[in-house]
């Protein structure tokens, strides 16, 4: 998990969201052996999975689009 | 099955997290860290792995049942660690729900129950009041119509087709006595119905056939039907009865049929009929005099079933109307200004699916009110029970902090205490259910002592489960949430830094909402016990009243001469003997002979007119009881004289007839005169000469046990009226010449006076039945069973409530001193005094109870005022009752004070500093 140091979050918390997606059929998982020969969770994401991040990214995009504009405009502003 | 794949999904995440720890610790390692290191840095890294667990289970939507068995489980544990505590709340409880239980499943067996009948929410009747038996004029002053004569329930029937099938059926009740075969003769109970009431209420026989239409056709031949318990108990379920013949009243019936197994009939009673009969046999058995024959006599209720879609608010406008239509054709009710009244007439169209709602009018209120009460009793009982999770939950303070400093959610500790509470209520509803099966079992049988296949269950039905459970469940929400919302808001750092020790300084706030609650029990008990108090006077108003009449040493016998087939002209011969007979034995002082006994619930009424008057008007009261006596009569019950003469042997069948009076008569009748001397008559203007009144008798109560006395007067048994011109009043005068008691005046009553009566009357005629026998007081006793029955009750939840909330306040109290044994030593080393402590605590425990006061004393002002039409001569306001409740209260307040003061002022301040 890369999020640099800005986000400092406990590696854990990842497993009650990885769950969640995985109920919403956004990821599938599957028990494989990892290249240090532990038994492991694979992750994948599933189509609808992919969908729904498209759509989300584009969301996000647009939402951080708005909030810049407002932004910039305010510091123009002043 | 979900289930196993919950309990797969729990070991796949655990095995998910290892292998993460794993690589990620093998990454460490990798980078040249040690091992150890390595490991605390993932686990570090990873965060609190069992709340990452809980949190994703939570995902999966099976978290809350993990944590109810979880939280059950923990509870289970506490609870059995500490049993004395888990049995003072599960009897607490259990007292509590078990009187709320009781009351209920009276309330549900007879105000919430419907008919087992098919579908009875079609099932309405025309009126909604308990008039009873036999009325022939306007009904109720507001113009409400709810008794019918057979003729006016013919026109209601023909105006409203809106009414699948409407039947009629009898507002009272007789008894006949009923012969089969060889057995001996059994009184039993009889209901007159029409031949459509089977059908109408949807129900049909067990056996044989039920009663059908042409049942009704004057010239059927006499049919009957059988309640199947009697059929069962009486009969011993002879299968032979069904078509054989039997003889009521010595007239043969056919037995038509047996009811079917639980039909009671068309209300909730304490002793169902026994028989139901065909209104056409009605006069086979009252002959010439028959009610059914009566267009005016207004002796039935009407029950019918609707068509479906009807609406009922038309239907009772149009049945109204047809009232009105109906009487304004007969002359009893237009004649003398009755026209004037006719338009206000109408009929109220209730429900009828609980039956003809008679035993609910009368006992509904009481009921309501018991059931008030015993939910302030279960308030007094959260309270205390409140209370003592308090101070448990104090005590597990250092638990709650450990619990809340290694991660524990507030909700999940809240979730815990509240999984605690509700078991621990739902432990005391299941004692509670024993508690009411034996109270209500209890309380019916002080309410109804005449009931026989009462149709009400003591033993708790699904309905009566449903409400102990809810109410447990509620009872567990309602104490729990003070104590969990409390010690979920410990600060963790501070509990454990003073663990189970108060700052011996300044006021103790945590106990604040304790004592808020002892305020609130002391409140609600005073309510209790001033309720308690006023009943309990009302009781003893009412059954120590000055009657009129002594019942000291009397005793009354039943018996039936029509039963047996005495005709008017034997019962000269038959009376004569009774009194020699019966005078006869050791220790009488008066034999007498009446037909109905004052205060026994039956009575006769006529409307007066004296001699040289007009008829009464429609809005006049002529109404006056009047009864058949014999010539000891107010002799052997001790009522005097106070004008002109008694009767006497003088009085024959063929003197003059003569009356005595009361002297509510006297003075309503004949005001500003001498009675003596004076005629009247009954009904008609042209009978107003044939009583001449010879005596007045001071006043005593008659019918009503509770009211003024009544207009009342007495005709002796020897003296038959032949003047009367019509059928049905011949009749009427026939009927009355019957006596159904023997009062029995004992000087000292011999012990066994029940078998030398019934040996004296079998010796004059052996078909003689003695239906009852018992001392009289017993009798008039009768008349005041709800009133006893609540004073009891309220008496009961009265007592029950000062203990609890003593308990209560002891508890407090004890708790309040062990939490300061410290400090209390400190200030007796520094010289306080012993007689110093124990004022301290007391004042603290009087602190509460004036307050407590001071909240109940309005609060019981309050409920007295609502409980006002239930006293007898006992003012709402009454001042006595009111410092009764208060004194009894405050001193066993201060004794559940002054035991933990003593214990206080006992602490020895060396012992108490030194286990600081």
């Amino acid at each position: 998990v890369q999020s640099g140091e800005v986000l400092q979050v406990e590696t854990g918390s990842l497993y009650p969201a990885l769950h969640r997606l995985e109920r919403q059929g956004w990821v599938k998982a599957e028990w494989k052996q990892s290249e240090s020969n532990q038994r492991a969770k694979f992750y994948k994401l599933t189509k609808l999975g992919k969908a729904q991040l498209t759509s989300d990214y584009e969301r996000w995009g647009k939402m951080v689009a708005t909030i810049e504009g407002i932004m910039t405009a305010n510091r123009g502003g002043a | 099955m979900r289930v196993f794949q919950f309990l797969r999904r729990k070991s796949d995440l655990a095995e998910e997290i290892e292998s993460h720890l794993k690589m990620a610790i093998a990454d460490r390692v990798a980078r040249d860290e040690s091992p150890a290191e390595a490991r605390a840095a993932a686990m570090c890294e990873f965060g609190n792995v069992p709340l990452v667990v809980d949190t994703t289970r939570d995902q999966w939507g099976w978290l809350r049942l993990e944590v109810l068995a979880q939280d059950l489980r923990y509870a289970l544990r506490l609870l059995r660690k500490s049993p004395g505590f888990t049995l003072t709340v599960v009897i607490t409880l259990a007292l509590g729900i078990g009187a709320n239980t009781a009351i209920f499943t009276l309330v549900q067996g007879i105000l919430l129950r419907s008919l087992p009948v098919n579908d009875p929410g079609r099932l309405y009747r025309i009126g909604d009041k308990d008039d009873c038996c036999y009325y022939d004029s306007f009904q109720n002053d507001n113009g409400d119509f709810d008794l019918f004569s057979y003729d006016l329930y013919l026109h209601f029937k023909e105006a409203a087709p809106d009414f699948e099938q409407l039947a009629a059926v009898e507002a009272g009740g007789s008894g006949f006595s009923m012969r089969y075969g060889s057995l001996p003769a059994k009184m039993l109970h009889s209901e007159y119905v029409s031949g459509n009431y089977f059908s109408t209420l949807g129900v049909g026989a067990y056996a044989g056939r039920p009663l059908i239409e042409s049942d009704d056709n004057p010239d059927a031949a006499p049919a009957l039907v059988l309640n199947y318990q009697t059929w069962q108990a009486d009969f011993a379920g002879d299968p032979h009865i069904v078509g054989a013949t039997v003889y009521l009243n010595t007239h043969p019936f056919t037995v038509a049929g047996i009811a079917p197994a639980g039909f009671f009939g068309d209300r909730v009673v304490p002793r169902p009929p026994e028989i139901w009969l065909p209104l056409a046999s009605e006069p086979v058995l009252e002959g010439a005099g028959a009610s059914v024959k009566q267009a005016d006599t207004d002796w039935l209720y009407a029950l019918g079933r609707l068509r479906p879609g009807v609406n009922t608010d038309t239907l009772q406008s149009k049945l109204s109307a047809a009232l009105r239509q109906w009487l304004v054709t007969r002359a009893k009710y237009t004649e003398h200004g009755g026209s004037a009244l006719i338009p206000r007439q109408h009929v109220v169209l209730a429900p009828a699916g609980g039956g003809v709602q008679k035993l609910q009018l009368q006992i509904g209120k009481s009921l309501r009110m018991l059931m008030i009460l015993s939910s302030v009793v279960l308030l007094i009982a959260c309270a205390n029970i409140a209370n003592l999770l308090l101070a448990r939950g104090t005590t597990r303070r250092a638990e709650v902090a450990v619990r809340m400093a290694l991660g524990a959610a507030r909700k999940r500790l809240i979730r815990q205490i509240l999984t605690e509470s509700v078991l621990l209520s739902i432990m005391g509803g299941v004692a509670g259910l024993a508690v009411a099966s034996g109270l209500s079992r209890m309380i019916l049988s002080l309410a109804f002592p005449e009931a026989r296949n009462m149709p009400v269950e003591a033993s708790p039905s699904w309905p009566v489960l449903g409400f102990a459970f809810l109410v447990s469940l509620l009872t567990g929400v309602i104490f729990g949430t003070a104590p969990a919302w409390l010690s979920s808001h410990a600060q963790p750092a501070e509990a454990l830094r003073g663990v189970n020790r108060t700052n011996g300084l300044g006021v103790d706030h945590s106990s604040l909402p304790q004592r808020v609650l002892v305020v609130l029990q002391v409140a609600l008990s005073v309510v209790l016990l001033a309720g308690a108090f006023l009943m309990t006077r009302s009781l003893g108003n009412l059954e120590h009243q000055n009657f009129g009449f002594s019942t000291a040493n009397r005793y009354i016998l039943e018996f039936d001469p029509t039963g047996v087939g005495y005709t008017v002209d034997r019962l000269p011969a038959l009376y004569r003997q009774i009194e020699d007979r019966f005078s006869a034995l050791p220790g009488m002082a008066h034999v007498s002979m009446v037909r109905y006994i004052p205060l026994g619930g039956n009575n006769w009424g006529s409307s007066i007119i004296p001699q040289g008057h007009g008829a009464p008007g429609a809005n006049d009261d002529s109404f006056s009881s009047w009864d058949r006596v014999s010539t000891h009569f107010l002799d052997s019950i001790g009522v005097p004289i106070v004008r002109g003469r008694d009767f006497a042997e003088q009085d024959t069948a063929t003197s003059q007839q003569v009356v005595i009076v009361n002297q509510t008569f006297a003075k309503q009748f004949f005001p500003g005169q001498d009675p003596i001397g004076k005629h009247f008559g009954l009904g008609n203007p042209q009978y107003s000469g044939a009583f001449e009144i010879v005596g007045v008798f001071a006043n005593f109560k008659m019918t009503d046990a509770r009211g003024e006395v009544h207009p009342l007067f007495f005709r002796p048994l020897s003296q038959q009226f032949t003047g009367y011109k019509g059928g049905d009043l011949k009749a009427a005068e026939e009927t009355s010449m019957f006596a159904n008691f023997i009062i029995l005046d004992f000087t000292t009553a011999p012990k066994d006076a029940e078998t030398f009566a019934r040996k004296t009357l079998a010796a004059i005629d052996p078909s003689l039945s003695v239906f009852d026998f018992e001392p009289y007081a017993d009798e008039v006793a009768l008349n005041f069973n709800q009133d006893r029955l609540i004073a009891r009750l309220t008496s009961l939840f009265g007592i029950l409530a000062l203990i609890l909330s003593s308990v209560g306040l002891y508890g407090v109290m004890s708790y309040f001193v062990a939490r300061r044994t410290s400090e209390i030593g400190i200030r007796m080393a520094l010289g306080a005094s012993r007689s110093g402590v124990v004022v301290m605590v007391l004042r603290n425990a009087l602190g509460q109870l004036v307050v407590g006061l001071a909240i109940g004393f309005p609060a019981s002002l309050l409920a007295s005022h609502l409980m006002a039409s239930l006293l007898y001569q006992v003012g709402a306001y009454d001042p006595i009752t009111l410092l009764a409740a208060t004194s009894v209260l405050a001193a066993c307040a201060t004794i559940a004070g002054l035991i933990p003061a003593r214990r206080a002022a006992s602490i020895d301040p060396m012992k108490a500093l030194r286990t600081e």
